[in-house]
């Protein structure tokens, strides 16, 4: 029950910020069920304890703050943070981190802000640097349990075996008292195919990719591809639901596409990598549907959406290409943030009316 | 300064245009075009409002006690922003008193009670037969006669309107028919059965102000109403245009946009361009008032809501209580929750249904629960621009509504909160069903109220100034003065100067006549002193 | 580590590039801003100060108007000296000064609301007297005729009663207007939430 204001409609016809949460958190499902296939379960572990640790300090935050904390917790937006940092952590991250990280993403760049809609970056972004910074190592190990049986089979990630190395990964307190498991705990440990193909120069992933040799197969790497689809597609199905506006993501694709297909130039400089790998081969899509357009910290003016993927996506390419840092969507999107305000400002459409008038007349002429 | 470049275009097709945001909400309109327009039962009292509209400035011609006929006059205008106001029907005025009206709960104005005696004598009215060979100073005159304001909403004076835009020089006459808002259905019906005489009205108007171009713009979504201004469209020059049905298509500047492309400039009427814009209801009205020679009377009202169990528009007597309208549809009380006038998107709540309805009302709204849900708690804005989306003047409605929050004036008028038209486009967007349009109303009424303090202690200081100045100047000159004092009487002394130095009466007749004063002044004090225990009558010297 | 960053990264280079290239923006916007605001008027802070008093020239601050107390604010005199202008201003001054908002000084007067002057013309003898003590010149009348205020000049300052010999000047509230005024949602919740 709220109060019925005297001015102003009667009548009121939207899909709600719960909702808005939620569809956000649905359209993420393709994606993460295509990693799950690919990388285990280890994802799916991120998201369920990120969810428990950000609803615990969601609670905590608004007891603190001296707010009642029941319909805040209602609006979900806590959630959409949860899960944009869980997927952007390496699956089967051990539960301190993942703790950790999103401590920090709701207590300090959410809540310590003013709460939901006045953080002026992205929290889950924000988790995600603090994290890359104090723990390098662990941010850009991938624990995909791939592991040899000591009987010489070999498991996918998916299956029972995946399951219970995933939850040594995340839980390693574990391994103690489960001493048969030891043998399986050395999952194989990987990055994005860009931070491969960044490292090893033209490397074995590089032409698998361009020849597009095992585009199904499951060997890790290909499993980017695919799994950055299901990212767009559900970035399609919320730009279907009219969640986010297509300025954002389109602005990001075109520049990313445009800088890289304009450098890459096959035998010769080969280091720049393909518009396909950009796009595809790293977390692009994600960080171009889900991550900048959270709408709290980008920029809300159309011209200045324009803008913001533009910065966005220069960022991206920039620091993947000439960067010192492994991944670059978390930066460029927060280095976006830093310059929304700055761009809702200088982008201000032209209110109605506010230009030189001309009569019926002229405009007449003009069109004769 | 009129171009009649339309004259030697005439059938230049100027094609529709899309106005900017908008939102296309569900129009409710079909429960009330159900029925035709119905007359209505004489009210047993009229409440008639002495200033239709806002700003307008009229006198009664009455008397508490007269007697009056139908279509007699009751109220002359003063200026030219005033109306004339005329019986709706025969019988007796009991009052002429304060009376509370529709919009913010407490507003009331001066208002004529007319007691009806349901034989509705009415004096004879004088129809024109010729009206098509009017000249454009007739038909203007016959409009202001009649009393007739813009059925539209905001209720300006016809004729006034179109006096002005003759000064202007008119190119295009819109005649506005884009009902948009939702429950809303009077011009529809209107059209649906009377398109004729709104054509005649378009035709009429035309001629008075002498616009070569005319054009009845239409939501695309009334095909009843668009079939039947076609057939009565068949010989005349006036133009149909059908516009996207998009709310708000018809506000004013937003029809001139829908039309035109053109944009009404900043602090301007679509006068300034060459267009002049009218209501369908008006043009009906005038087709009324010239042809069959009755002054505004009576208006086309819809009265719709769940709660209403026969839902329909009425050709309402003006100063018909509400309450009454709502009776004459059924209004199932145990259902009903609240009384809007106007549309659901700009109506304003009634606060008890006594209001008469006036020249602008244009809809009631008997609503239950279901027309209007409970709102939703108020949630944080998450910026998600859907209100920058939809905004028709193309405003930022997130950022002014962090300014209003925080009672930023000068980022809040820097963002244009003034070119806000209050549509509620914004509002019913709003994921966070946030109230950005009570926000913005609240916000403009700050900035009105400082901005007029901000003006009256302007000019306080500078007639503080002159004031400073002309004492100093009076200083001076009576130094000047000095010699001239001792050697000449008083009494001849040059007086024009001013009147706090001029002295032309003997000091000492006037000290003792001061002198006297006081006494009398210090005996009242004490008299007034001593009756002040029982009634105290001065409050400001009670102090001392 | 940092200075490997600073040295060999061309993406911090593009950051300083764009960082550059704004900033080259915004100084040429505000030195435009400057030289505009400069040109048309360079207000004082005396006038600034000024703009902010409600101008009712009443001296209940111990100056002889406005402006004085405005350049005596200036110079330092305290800012709670306005009874007219009310908690409004000393907060509105407090921003332009960068001080401490503090509560109106009450030997200087209370906060009431504005009213304004009203002669009772049966009892008025023509002194001039109020006429030289009016402001603002709000009182018309010549020397042995009636006296009358004109309402909408009276700033309600109080100045006339006390040299009027007969005491028939009267400080009247304003007829009430409509008391209707639209809140913002917040204060109506605020309200609402109190009332509970």
């Amino acid at each position: 029950m709220a109060m019925r204001y005297l001015a102003g409609p009667q009548q009121h016809a939207s899909i709600a910020t719960n909702q808005i949460m939620l569809q956000v958190v649905y359209a993420c499902a393709p994606g993460v069920a295509i990693a799950t296939w690919y990388f285990g379960f280890g994802i799916l572990l991120n998201i369920l304890l990120a969810s428990l640790f950000a609803v615990a300090f969601e609670a905590l935050a608004l007891h603190l703050r001296g707010l009642s904390p029941a319909p805040q917790l209602q609006d979900n937006s806590v959630l959409v943070t949860a899960v944009l940092f869980a997927l952007t952590i390496p699956p089967g991250s051990p539960w301190w981190l993942v703790g950790s990280g999103i401590g920090f993403a709701v207590l300090i760049a959410k809540h310590a802000f003013g709460g939901l809609g006045q953080n002026p970056f992205n929290p889950a972004m924000c988790g995600y640097l603090v994290l890359l910074l104090a723990f390098p190592l662990d941010m850009t190990t991938w624990h995909v349990p791939n592991a040899q049986l000591l009987d010489g089979q070999s498991f996918t990630p998916f299956s029972w075996n995946g399951l219970r190395q995933s939850l040594l990964a995340s839980f390693p307190f574990l391994i103690g008292s489960e001493s048969t498991l030891a043998p399986y705990i050395d999952g194989l440990a990987l990055a994005t195919p860009l931070i491969e193909f960044k490292m090893a120069g033209t490397s074995a992933i590089f032409t698998a990719l361009d020849t597009n040799a095992a585009v199904l197969g499951r060997a890790a790497g290909t499993g980017w591809e695919l799994m950055n689809i299901g990212y767009l597609m559900g970035g399609l199905y919320l730009l279907y639901r009219r969640i986010i506006s297509w300025h954002i993501p389109v602005s990001i694709i075109v520049t990313v596409s445009a800088i890289s297909a304009l450098l890459y130039a096959p035998h010769s400089f080969a280091i720049y990598g393909t518009p396909y790998l950009h796009l595809l081969g790293s977390a692009t899509m994600l960080g171009a549907f889900f991550i900048a357009t959270d709408p709290v910290s980008a920029a809300t003016t159309t011209r200045g959406k324009l803008v913001y993927g533009l910065l966005i996506g220069c960022s991206i390419y920039s620091i993947r290409v000439w960067g010192s840092y492994l991944d670059s969507v978390a930066i460029a999107v927060l280095f976006g943030n830093f310059c929304a305000p700055l761009l809702d400002h200088l982008c201000r459409p032209r209110i109605y009316g506010h230009r030189k008038s001309r009569r019926l007349s002229a405009m007449q002429e003009q069109d004769r | 300064m009129s171009s009649t470049n339309f004259l030697h275009l005439p059938h230049q097709q100027l094609r529709r245009r899309k106005i900017f945001g908008g939102i296309k909400p569900a129009p409710h309109k079909a429960a009330s075009l159900r029925s035709r327009i119905m007359p209505m039962p004489l009210p047993p009292q009229l409440i008639l409002p002495i200033n239709q509209y806002h700003g307008t400035n009229s006198s009664p011609l009455v008397k508490v006690g007269d007697a009056v006929l139908k279509y007699q006059a009751l109220t002359e205008k003063l200026d030219h922003t005033g109306a004339a106001l005329h019986a709706p029907t025969s019988g007796r005025i009991t009052a002429i008193c304060s009376a509370p009206i529709a919009g913010h709960p407490g507003n009331a104005a001066l208002c004529i009670h007319l007691q009806c005696d349901g034989d509705d004598n009415s004096l004879e009215l004088q129809p024109c037969l010729n009206h098509d060979q009017l000249t454009g100073f007739e038909v203007l005159r016959k409009i202001d006669a009649a009393g007739i304001v813009g059925m539209g909403g905001a209720g300006f004076p016809t004729a006034h309107k179109l006096r002005l835009a003759i000064e202007h020089g008119t190119e295009l006459l819109i005649i506005n028919a884009a009902e948009c808002e939702p429950y809303i259905s009077t011009d529809e019906a209107l059209l649906r059965e009377r398109a004729r005489e709104v054509v005649i009205g378009a035709e009429l108007l035309r001629t008075a102000c002498h616009a070569p171009r005319c054009i009845i713009a239409i939501e695309e979504d009334k095909p009843a109403a668009i079939a039947a201004l076609r057939s009565a469209l068949a010989h005349s020059p006036i133009e149909l245009m059908l516009l996207h049905s998009t709310y708000p298509t018809g506000g004013e500047k937003q029809i001139v946009q829908a039309v035109t492309g053109l944009e009404v400039p900043v602090g301007q009427y679509p006068l300034n361009l060459g267009i002049l814009v009218h209501n369908a209801g008006t043009a009906y009205a005038v087709y009324q008032a010239v042809a069959e020679g009755k002054p505004s009377i009576s208006r086309i009202i819809t009265l719709t809501g769940r709660a209403l169990q026969t839902p329909k528009n009425f050709e309402a007597l003006i100063g018909t209580p509400a309450a009454f309208l709502l009776k004459l549809c059924g209004v199932q009380e145990q259902h009903h929750l609240t009384t809007v006038m106007g549309g659901s998107l700009m109506g304003l709540q009634l606060a008890h249904t006594e209001v008469p309805v006036t020249k602008t009302t244009n809809c009631l709204i008997a609503a239950t629960v279901e027309d209007f849900p409970q709102p939703e708690p108020e949630l944080a804005c998450i910026r998600c621009g859907f209100c920058a989306e939809v905004c028709p003047a193309r405003l930022l409605p997130q950022q002014l509504y962090s300014f209003a929050r925080t009672h930023n004036h000068t980022q809040l008028q820097s963002y244009g909160l003034d070119d806000c038209i209050e549509c509620g486009a914004c509002a019913y967007v709003c994921p966070s069903n946030i109230p950005l349009v009570q926000y913005y109303v609240a916000a403009k009424q700050d900035l009105r109220t400082l901005s007029v303090a901000r003006e009256q202690s302007e000019h306080w200081q500078t007639r503080f100034q002159f004031h400073q100045y002309r004492t100093k100047q009076e200083k001076d000159s009576a130094r000047e003065r000095r010699i001239p004092t001792a050697l000449f009487p008083v009494e001849l002394l040059p007086t024009d100067s001013s009147p706090i130095t001029s002295v032309q009466f003997s000091r000492q007749l006037a000290q003792q006549e001061i002198a006297d004063a006081v006494a009398r002044a210090n005996a009242k004090r004490i008299s007034r002193l001593a009756t002040d225990t029982q009634m105290p009558q001065h409050p400001a010297k009670d102090k001392e | 580590m940092i200075t490997m960053l600073l040295i060999d990264n061309f993406f911090i280079n593009i950051l300083f590039a764009i960082a550059a290239l704004i900033g080259i923006a915004l100084s040429i916007r505000s030195s435009l801003a400057f030289w505009y605001s400069t040109s048309n008027q360079q207000k004082t802070l005396i006038d600034q100060i000024n703009a902010l008093l409600p101008q009712t020239q009443c001296g209940q601050c111990s100056f002889e108007g406005c402006l004085p107390y405005a350049g005596a604010i200036a110079r330092g005199s305290a800012i709670n000296q306005c009874p007219p202008g009310g908690e409004a201003t000393i907060i509105r001054l407090a921003q332009l000064l960068n001080d401490y908002p503090k509560p109106l000084n009450p030997a200087h007067g209370r906060i009431e609301p504005i009213k304004i002057a009203f002669i009772r013309e049966a009892e008025c003898i023509g002194c001039t007297k109020c006429i030289q003590a009016c402001p603002v010149d709000a009182i018309i009348g010549g020397a042995k005729l009636m006296h009358t205020v004109i309402a909408s000049e009276c700033t309600g300052c109080d100045l006339c009663v006390a040299p009027c010999p007969v005491d028939c000047i009267d400080m009247l509230a304003l007829p009430a207007q409509n008391p209707w005024q639209w809140q913002l949602p917040t204060e109506l919740q605020s309200t609402a939430a109190a009332r509970r």
